[in-house]
């Protein structure tokens, strides 16, 4: 193999480097630009996961599987994963290859950046040489598969339903010029490696269209103006690149370690959150997962068209999508890069400047909850004894403080706390049906909020109201660790989560009901009957994808009846609608996301509905045609 | 011949309507499903303003009604529309042809079971407004009777006003009978303690007010202003009340050992299928759609069609007399005009 210029250079390859180095520049500002918006904690966390083997190993997997590979897609749509990992792989295979054959042949060449890419272009070689030609196969080959891949975008485009996706953005006018010269990029460099295949050598694809255009051109003058074409697409897309959805290919890759490495999106626009925003492809997955999505409404408050809006600062709509949300994370378990939605929507909460400002301060911690609801209502007796002056009888009773904290006191025998929270106390069933339980599998218990407790925190977090979610975390905690239980039980998964995720209970095992109850009887301790009965498990949002909690539910259920599937369950399961995350949605808006979640549950047509969430089964019970049930009240009833 | 007016529904619309139509010359045929005339009325202990026992309201009404067709325990199995009139299809096997036919299919009473949050069918303290009047006709509860009760709370609005029960209508009389079943408790437990739980008190009627100050005046019942959140049940085996007081801003929690839910009016959903059959509209709550509701309210949108009483919304007991007289001239206007 021999050089064909003594320089190394041609003017064509101008627009390419332009764009290259535009490209990488941007992309280095945009490095350091994240990496300072960074808390000087989390510099220090992410570079430390830098350096970690076992970060180390995991980044590169990540990275080859997401996004090379493509290994989420893949599990979607077996079409929509083969057309991205064939571009994907494809175009780092040609890269990879190209830079290998360079360094082969000609590694004096390795410094200029330009060479391996248009290799072809530069070299002379006959094809007897056998090293060059397994390279132009391999090259000819990982062409073709991006080709294939291409051909599929193109005919996504038009067609988007035979890649199941029912609904996908519309490209901006920037994503436009991208997405055309990536077209583009492709189909030019198979034309301009086959008009110059009789110099440089090729393969099985790029020899035969030599020959083919040899018979009828006649000539080689359409060789330069190829390549030319070639390297100014290139060039255009890498430019047009920051501009575009096609950010997220350089972003991902820094997305990915900054994952790994354990940190949090804590300001909705800096730092991580920049990077997951950037990281959105805006191929419009989250569309079709969204709940809200029902009979086309709320189409424009997907997760991809928050990161529309943040990248371009449209701050009333940002604000508008960031309130709806129903948090119910769906989309963000089928992102395939896996962008944070609810995550964002919170920060972004947070940022708000409310008006009021609540204090709990006032709240005591030791000597109980109900003291201090105790106290609220001492304060009102005064008050209602005022107006009702004439009989003078009026004395509301005010919990009394001491009997109440002995009893929150009294519970120190390495035993049950139970936990029912705000959602239970208002469906009563699932605490009757929870402590039923409970003695029937002969457990010591402690039920820690029976006349009211505190709230867990959780829609204060859910709502961005960091602050004083803390303030009532700091609270309960202190309750709890005062308890002196060992297991903390939970039949509401949104307490469950903030329990699990934010109260840092060492020593206290943090527990699902739904869990807790799969093991009594599995140990035996609670003896269940089969009815043979129809039962669909609902997998609520927080205890399924916030939790990763599916299996031990349908294994307690299976004890009691035939558990039937819905038709998109567990991960994909659809969010009941009640919802608390959404801080905007009218009751009349949710009716009908609750409907068609319902519609959903029943495919398999079951005779009862389950869940292990009292705001689903209320707001299930609402419409269901059926009855609607918390796992406790079925296994309690079962026996 | 005299002519035939189906009456459907036998409470005290569709027997004061009948009396009514009787007097002018028809022959009523009176439809109830139960097994005894007077709908939820005679089910009632006493009535407001001046603590009427339903009795009377009920006996007086049927006194009148002598020469009437009544099928007890009936159901209408169809309709059908006529060229000039309806062939209606009773359970009983009876086929009736008339021109005009009544519908006083009245109200349904709120399942308080649910709005769970109360306690309804779960806790041993929580009744209902129609418990407390059976056990004031003297039909045994040992929710009530058999102990002496020390705090008892009414909570007003129970599926009224309320869109998360599906139910945004007010229900007209729950405010003044928590006011009466209130005082009628105190009575009975002079030293009880009573509570009312309330958004608004909507004291429209002939003497309702003078009856809420006599409750906060001359029994010393306590009003307050706020929803209930929840109810819990304590280990004493007393419900504890968990609300806010909305006028001081502060929450409040009661023991009590009696809650009384004051389950609202919600339409009939018996009446769906007739409804269907002879297509007539149903409003946006839910009721049977009048042709005009300020001066059609008896009418409906097809001819010979006509309304009374609580089906077409909530009413007191005087309105759905008032509006039983009015259809029982409609009809009559009705058939004399269309009949020559």
């Amino acid at each position: 193999m021999i050089e064909r210029f003594a320089s190394g250079f041609h003017p064509f390859v101008l627009p390419f480097m332009f764009g290259m180095v535009f490209v990488l520049g941007y992309c280095l500002y945009g490095l350091v630009h994240i990496y300072l918006q960074l808390e000087r904690r989390e510099r220090r966390q992410f570079l430390l996961s830098l350096i970690t083997p076992a970060t180390i190993w995991k980044n590169v997997r990540d990275i080859f599987l997401n996004c090379l590979i493509h290994v989420k897609l893949w599990k979607r749509n077996k079409v929509l994963g083969y057309m991205h990992s064939s571009i994907a792989f494809g175009w780092f295979m040609l890269i990879v290859l190209g830079h290998i054959e360079c360094w082969v042949y000609m590694p004096h060449r390795m410094k200029l950046f330009y060479y391996p890419i248009f290799f072809n272009y530069f070299v002379s070689e006959n094809e007897a040489t056998v090293g060059g030609a397994i390279f132009f196969f391999l090259m000819d080959f990982f062409l073709l598969v991006v080709l294939s891949g291409i051909a599929l975008a193109i005919i996504k485009r038009v067609r988007s339903q035979i890649f199941g996706m029912r609904r996908t953005t519309r490209p901006s006018f920037p994503d436009r010029i991208g997405l055309y010269s990536l077209w583009l990029i492709f189909p030019l460099r198979l034309l301009a490696e086959a008009f110059t295949a009789d110099i440089s050598g090729g393969s099985f694809l790029t020899v035969p269209m030599n020959h083919l255009f040899g018979r009828f051109l006649g000539d080689s003058m359409h060789l330069l103006p190829t390549w030319w074409a070639y390297s100014i697409c290139l060039g255009i897309f890498m430019t047009v690149l920051p501009f575009t959805r096609y950010m997220h290919i350089p972003t991902e890759m820094l997305l990915i370690p900054m994952r790994n490495a354990g940190l949090k999106i804590i300001h909705a626009r800096r730092g991580f959150a920049k990077a997951q925003v950037w990281s959105c492809p805006n191929c419009g997955v989250c569309i079709d997962a969204c709940p809200m999505n029902v009979k086309k409404a709320n189409i424009k408050d997907a997760t991809v068209y928050l990161n529309r809006q943040i990248r371009r600062g449209n701050e009333k709509r940002i604000e508008e999508i960031s309130d709806k949300c129903l948090l119910c994370g769906k989309c963000t378990e089928l992102c395939q890069v896996g962008v944070d939605g609810p995550a964002l929507r919170m920060a972004q909460r947070a940022m708000r400047d409310y008006a009021y400002v609540p204090d709990y301060k006032n709240v005591t911690a030791v000597g109980s909850i109900s003291a201090a609801a105790g106290a609220a209502a001492g304060a009102i007796s005064g008050a209602a004894a005022l107006r009702s002056a004439t009989t003078g009888a009026a004395v509301l009773e005010a919990a009394s403080d001491s009997s109440t904290a002995a009893s929150t006191k009294a519970s120190t025998g390495g035993s049950v706390l139970y936990f029912a929270g705000c959602m239970t106390a208002l469906t009563p069933a699932i605490s009757r049906a929870t402590e039923s339980l409970l003695k029937k599998a002969g457990v010591n218990y402690e039920f820690m909020d029976r006349e009211g407790g505190l709230c867990c925190g959780r829609p204060l977090l859910t709502a961005g109201r960091y602050d004083q979610a803390r303030e009532i975390i700091k609270k309960n905690r202190a309750l709890i660790l005062a308890s002196g239980a060992d297991t903390l039980l939970l039949s509401c998964p949104i307490c469950y989560r903030i329990f699990a995720e934010h109260y840092k209970l060492t020593g206290i095992r943090v527990v699902h009901h739904s869990v807790y109850f799969q093991e009594l009887i599995a140990a035996g301790k609670l003896k269940i009957s089969h009815s043979g009965e129809r039962l669909v498990f609902h997998d609520p949002c927080e205890l399924g994808r916030g939790c990763g909690i599916y299996e031990q539910p349908r294994e307690a259920l299976s004890s009691v009846g035939t558990v039937v599937e819905a038709a998109e369950s567990r991960g994909k399961s659809i969010c009941c609608g009640g919802s608390l995350g959404s801080l905007t949605l009218s009751f009349a808006q949710r009716e009908p996301i609750t409907k068609a979640s319902l519609e959903n549950l029943c495919a398999g047509s079951p005779d009862r509905i389950v869940t292990a969430c009292p705001l689903c089964r209320s707001t299930f019970a609402r419409y269901a045609d059926r009855p609607v049930e918390d796992i406790a009240e079925v296994l309690d009833s079962a026996r | 011949m005299k002519e035939n007016v189906v009456i459907i529904g036998g409470g005290i619309a569709g027997m004061e309507a009948a009396k009514q139509l009787l007097a002018l010359g028809y022959c009523p045929i009176l439809v109830e499903k139960e097994a005894q005339l007077g709908g939820h009325v005679a089910q009632w202990n006493r009535l407001f303003p001046d603590m009427t026992p339903a009795s009377e309201v009920v006996d007086g009404i049927r006194e009148g009604l002598g020469g009437a067709n009544i099928f007890l325990d009936t159901e209408i199995s169809f309709i059908n529309k006529l060229k000039d009139g309806y062939s209606v299809m009773l359970s009983n096997g009876v086929n009736v042809v008339c021109r005009a036919v009544l519908l006083a299919t009245g109200f349904h009473l709120f399942d308080a079971r649910k709005k769970e949050e109360y306690g309804y069918g779960i806790y041993n303290q929580v009744i209902t407004n129609r418990d407390l009047e059976h056990w004031f006709n003297g039909a045994p509860d040992e929710r009530i009777g058999g102990r002496d009760l020390s705090k008892v709370g009414f909570v007003h609005c129970v599926g009224s006003r309320d869109v998360k029960a599906g139910n945004a209508q007010c229900s007209k009389v729950c405010c003044i009978t928590a006011i009466k079943q209130a005082i009628e408790l105190k009575e009975k437990f002079p030293e009880a303690e009573i509570y009312c739980f309330y958004m608004d008190l909507r004291l429209f009627g002939k003497k309702y007010e003078d009856f809420y100050i006599r409750a906060q005046r001359d029994y010393g019942i306590h009003f307050l202003r706020g929803r209930v959140s929840e109810v819990s049940e304590d280990i004493s085996g007393c419900v504890c009340v968990k609300a806010e007081d909305t006028l001081s801003g502060k929450p409040v929690k009661i023991t009590l050992d009696l809650l009384v839910l004051m389950a609202g009016m919600v339409s009939n959903p018996g009446v769906g299928q007739i409804a269907s059959t002879i297509s007539l509209g149903t409003d946006s709550d839910g009721f049977l759609k009048s042709r005009d509701n300020i001066y059609g309210i008896i009418e409906s949108e097809r001819r010979g069609i006509f309304y009374a009483g609580a089906c077409t919304g909530t009413k007191t007991v005087p309105e759905t007399l008032a509006e039983a007289r009015s259809a029982a001239l409609a009809i009559h206007n009705y058939l004399s005009s269309s009949g020559l």
